[in-house]
């Protein structure tokens, strides 16, 4: 089944061409429909080749496809070939099956906008570089997908192109995002000047001479770090990704939580064994991540906009992730990426039904009281902030709970991150429920006309929200503990063939014992109620005029990093660019250009008098040419 | 080899379609199956080829895989190029059958240059492949410009095969021998001032033909003042094939002195781009300033006979193909416009989309943007250059006239796509039916082909 890996990607491909080609030439229902089946059967065959690489001997169900020689050039070849292994296809799942969900809730989302096949034809764009990405099985077919998934998010961002706050964010989005690819890019350089090779299986064979926590090393794992930064929103590259909720919601759930902001997340589990003999940079990407983790939640709980909370909560939640990595707890990761995507899949679809219902308003203070309008949203929206929160046996509790375990076990200082990621947890709770009472209780502060066109979503909508919710409360089921005596772990097994080598130089010397593992869970099951009680207790009756003051204001601003960024890099960019124009540029460089250009300008018109059309003036330049090459070559060598 | 004995018969049957057809519709069907015939005999060619060079006519011709696969795409190509263009040629003047009986003929030229083993069926070959090219450039009789720049081109060429008649018989007075295999010997030992005077001469010959500079001053004055219809064969297919006969030669029988004369590559190189890029920048037409441009494209081309090795041959397959299709695709949306200046393209994107997407692609192509088959072809040369050991500051050199040449290309991507026009761009009779439209949109298929799988053109 494996041999047939190039149709999963080649589906979406095609439904966006149709998309695109027909986009002024087919009806509604099939611009929205061929991309949608376009995904579902790259689904089908995903799942196809998943159980076939699940019946497979674990330590020979790797394989690479190769579709065709890419190039070859000297000693250097770069072969178009996909990698199916636990790994890729386990997200290959993710991608296909939220992708397909997302997709029909589109048709009802974007029901009215005029520019409907423009976005189907976007989103299977998007979903084709996904897979590109995650199939790659070397880092060249990875960045073709990496770029790929950049320039869709930033045309998606942008896709109401009309408003310039929009178009904006889009283009933060790329610069942000372009500013790690080139740290992707340089390592790529780095690894193929010193293996010869970009080819996953290869690199990862011959890293075995490498020194440990040596410059080389640490510069590739530093330079891909960067760039996960950018493509997954970490400090410092994060802020774009809340500005980037201007896009269509369906599009922040797909793109902006589920699958593009994780590719990162992805990129350096699959590298993992290089970076597992980096420490180095594994603790800088736990100090990231947790400093990632808990900056965002402080934002996140004075957000207004029910998008902006939410584009908070992702970027906080892919700090736990890199928490993880940087403990080399890569299954945690993994476990995270795939309960997250469910539940924050949930959550952003269920504002968008919230959004679409209100026609269009997005500020929580306006809202309030919908849990009687909307009661299939409100429902599963609590199902969404129930897993999120961590309370079990939902799903968020046990990703979230696995990464804390290793946090507190790693090294001396373990139990201090332990107890920091507790605040984010504590945090995550908090802000979710704010989130829910503000929203879903109390009176209705909108205007009358809002109230009075207040309506559930249509089917098409509510129908992805139900099965997200159910993989949201039981996504848990494919990592419980041993702890709970319900057999092993699924995932860790499942993942083992791929981080045999990581996992190896990880052993934990403090292994918590079953009572202690015990205990710590029911601390955060604990704090996490802590957190829900908290926003019942203030937010219940929420009065939306009372302004933010202090700290809480600060919060509200987001700790002013658009504000630093402008004052630190933006301006005195343009600053220096000031002084450089009306000194250097316009004096220095206008002098020699325009003297470069009058000099071309005055010799072209030379020239025009060479190009005289006289044949006999050609002859003349050709021996006078071949008389100055004669000379070169008898007399100058 | 038997795709020369088609290309020339081809090309009687259709001068005797003059006589025989009458409307100017069944002599243009007779060529357009013509180049479908020459096409499947070059796959026939390309199937039958081992690796093994094959000698023809006592050894005055070689065959082998790279040179069937060659044969192969100048085929597609030409087929194209009727395909796209024989409207118009047929429009150019009354003579229509003789233009297509011209063009199979300096294809035989084309087929010969491509696989020649001796010097005497070099001189052939460029001389059958030029002679058409003269008649073809001033086949329409009443424009004087057409009538000037055959006789320009007439007159030099003249000149140039002095060269390369004295630059022959030079080298058979150094090695005695006719045989390009057989001149590999002249390695060993100092050579002698004749064989290096000898290989001055061709360098000239070649170079003209190629339009490398100092050696280009025909070029803008010719492609300009020919009838656009044959223009982009000039400066595709039959470029094409000078180049590789240029390689051919110089790889199996002047490598052994690579060292002597490298220098002078080096120089023609930095010349002929420099020269193609700044002067087009400077072009109002977009007519000429393709006509530089195709110079500053053999500045590329002329990277291979500077590498002669392995890389080189693939990068003079895929650069080829590519130049040749995106040539083709940028011709075919010239001609139908009214107004060949930048100008002329303002609007184009809004009134013809199929037509402006075929030239922005063929223009990305030509400027080597990725995801082209132009990228990759650029690529290839650069490397292989540098594998023979190319000084760094050339290749750098080349990358930023590359970099120039973004700006002149991209200004009639700008004109068509971000400015206006009242009047309507394109000739008011000018035919762009779907089948035109549908080849034009499998050349730039082709074209994105190229850059996402530019191995296969050394495969199949």
């Amino acid at each position: 089944m494996s041999q047939y890996i190039y149709l999963v990607p080649l589906f979406p491909l095609i439904g966006f061409l149709i998309a695109g080609l027909g986009r002024n030439v087919l009806g509604k229902t099939l611009l929205g429909w061929i991309p949608s089946m376009a995904v579902l059967a790259s689904f089908v065959v995903s799942l196809l080749i998943f159980r076939d690489v699940q019946h497979m001997d674990p330590e020979h169900a790797s394989v690479v496809v190769q579709i065709y020689n890419f190039f070859h050039v000297g000693n250097f070849s770069v072969n178009f070939s996909f990698q199916v292994d636990q790994l890729s296809t386990l997200f290959l799942l993710i991608i296909t099956g939220i992708g397909f969900l997302i997709h029909v809730y589109s048709i009802g989302y974007m029901s009215h906008d005029e520019g409907f096949g423009k976005y189907f034809a976007y989103l299977n764009l998007f979903v084709f570089n996904m897979l590109l990405l995650v199939l790659g099985s070397n880092y060249i077919i990875m960045f073709i997908g990496w770029e790929g998934v950049g320039l869709c998010s930033y045309l998606l961002i942008g896709f109401w192109y009309k408003k310039k706050e929009y178009c904006n964010a889009a283009k933060k989005a790329f610069i942000m995002n372009r500013i790690g690819d080139l740290g992707f890019l340089i390592a790529v350089f780095l690894i193929i000047s010193r293996f010869g090779t970009t080819e996953f299986s290869e690199v990862f064979r011959s890293q075995a001479g490498i020194v440990a926590n040596g410059p080389f090393i640490l510069a590739v794992t530093l330079c891909l770090f960067i760039g996960a930064t950018g493509k997954s929103a970490q400090l410092p590259l994060f802020t774009w990704l809340p500005d980037a909720m201007a896009g269509p919601t369906p599009v922040s759930a797909l793109i902006h939580a589920a699958t593009m902001v994780t590719a990162g997340v992805y990129m350096i589990v699959r590298s993992n064994i290089l970076f597992t003999i980096a420490p180095v940079t594994q603790h800088i990407i736990l100090m990231v991540g947790l400093a990632t983790a808990l900056i965002a939640a402080t934002i996140a709980t004075r957000q207004n906009d029910i998008k902006k909370v939410l584009a908070y909560s992702t970027v906080s939640q892919l700090g736990f992730m890199f928490m993880a990595i940087g403990v080399g707890a890569y299954t945690a990761a993994v476990f995270h990426v795939i309960t997250h995507a469910f539940f924050k899949a949930l959550l952003f679809l269920g504002s968008g039904s919230v959004i679409h219902g209100m026609s269009g308003e997005q500020d929580i203070r306006m809202m309030g009281g919908l849990k009687d309008k909307m009661k299939t949203t409100y429902y599963t929206f609590l199902i969404g902030c129930i897993a999120i929160a961590g309370i079990p046996p939902l799903s968020g509790f046990f990703s979230k709970d696995e990464i804390m375990m290793h946090l507190f076990t790693n090294g001396a200082y373990g139990k201090v991150f332990w107890a920091l990621g507790m605040i984010a947890a504590f945090m995550t709770a908090f802000y979710m429920f704010r989130l829910l009472f503000i929203t879903f209780f109390g009176k209705f502060r909108g205007t009358h006309e809002q109230e009075h066109h207040v309506h559930e979503s249509p089917a098409l909508m509510t129908m992805p929200l139900i099965v997200l919710a159910i993989l949201s409360i039981g996504g848990g089921l494919i990592g419980v503990p041993e702890v709970f005596g319900l057999g092993e772990h699924w995932l860790k097994e499942w993942l083992e063939p791929i981080l045999l080598k990581s996992e190896l130089a990880h052993i934990y010397i403090n292994e918590l014992s079953h009572r202690g593992e015990l205990l710590l869970m029911a601390i955060a099951v604990i704090i996490a109620f802590l957190g829900i009680i908290l926003a019942w207790s203030v937010y219940k009756n929420y009065d939306a005029k009372k302004q933010n003051k202090g700290i809480a204001k600060f919060l509200e601003d987001k700790w002013l990093f658009d504000e630093a960024y402008d004052n630190a890099i933006v301006k005195p960019t343009f600053a220096a660019a000031n002084v450089l124009k009306t000194n250097v540029e316009e004096q220095v460089i206008d002098g020699a250009v325009n003297g470069v250009g009058k000099l071309l300008h005055a010799a072209s018109n030379r020239l025009r008098y060479l190009q005289s059309g006289m044949v006999g003036f050609y002859l003349f330049i050709m021996v006078a040419g071949i008389i100055a090459l004669a000379i070169l070559l008898f007399f100058i060598h | 080899m038997n795709i020369i004995i088609a290309s020339a018969l081809l090309g009687v049957v259709l001068m005797l379609s003059g006589v025989f057809l009458n409307h100017a519709k069944g002599k243009r069907t007779l060529a357009i199956f013509a180049s479908i015939i020459l096409m499947v005999v070059a796959v026939v060619d390309v199937m039958q080829n081992t690796n093994n060079t094959i000698l023809h006519f006592n050894g005055l011709m070689a065959t082998n895989s790279f040179t069937a696969k060659l044969n192969a795409v100048i085929a597609f190509c030409s087929m194209l190029y009727i395909f796209l263009f024989s409207n118009e040629i047929s429009k150019v003047g009354l003579n229509d059958a003789e233009y297509f009986a011209l063009i199979f003929f300096a294809l035989t030229g084309v087929f010969i240059l491509t696989s020649y083993q001796n010097m005497f069926m070099l001189f052939l070959g460029i001389e059958i492949l030029s002679i058409p090219q003269y008649i073809l450039a001033g086949s329409d009789k009443r424009n004087v410009k057409s009538n000037e720049a055959s006789l320009k081109y007439f007159l030099m060429g003249a000149f140039s095969t002095g060269f390369l008649l004295m630059g022959i018989t030079l080298i058979y007075g150094a090695t005695g021998t006719f045989d390009v295999s057989k001149m590999a010997l002249m390695g060993s030992g100092e050579p002698s001032t004749i064989a290096l005077l000898g290989i001055l001469f061709l360098i000239v010959a070649l170079g003209f033909k190629a339009s490398a500079a100092p050696f280009h001053v025909w070029t803008p004055d010719v492609y300009d003042g020919s009838p656009t219809a044959f223009t982009p064969f000039m400066a595709s297919i039959a470029k094409v094939a000078i180049f590789a006969a240029f390689i051919h030669l110089f790889h199996a029988s002047f490598a052994g002195l690579a060292g002597r004369w490298h220098i002078i590559i080096i120089a023609i190189i930095v010349l002929t781009l420099l020269i193609g890029n700044v002067t087009a920048v400077y072009q109002q037409s977009v007519k000429r300033m393709l006509a530089y441009s195709s110079i500053a494209q053999a500045g590329f081309l002329l990277f291979a006979v500077y590498s002669l090795n392995e890389i080189s041959q693939k990068g003079i397959l895929l650069y080829g193909a590519s130049y040749m299709l995106a040539t083709m695709s940028i011709f075919a949306v010239l001609i139908k416009m009214k107004d060949y200046t930048f100008d002329g393209f303002n609007g184009l994107a809004k009134k013809q989309p199929v037509l402006a997407f075929a030239a922005a692609i063929a223009l990305f192509s030509l400027a080597g943007i990725p995801l082209t088959g132009g990228f990759f072809g650029k690529y290839y040369m650069l490397n292989g250059a540098m594998q023979n050991g190319m000084p760094i500051w050339v290749l750098i050199f080349a990358v930023l006239m590359a970099a120039i040449s973004v700006y002149y290309y991209f200004k009639v991507i700008q004109a068509m796509y971000f400015k206006t026009s009242i009047q309507d761009a394109t000739e008011p009779d000018a035919v762009i039916d779907v089948p035109f439209k549908v080849m034009l949109i499998i050349n730039t298929a082709l074209l994105i082909l190229l850059g996402i799988y530019p191995t296969i053109v050394t495969i199949f």
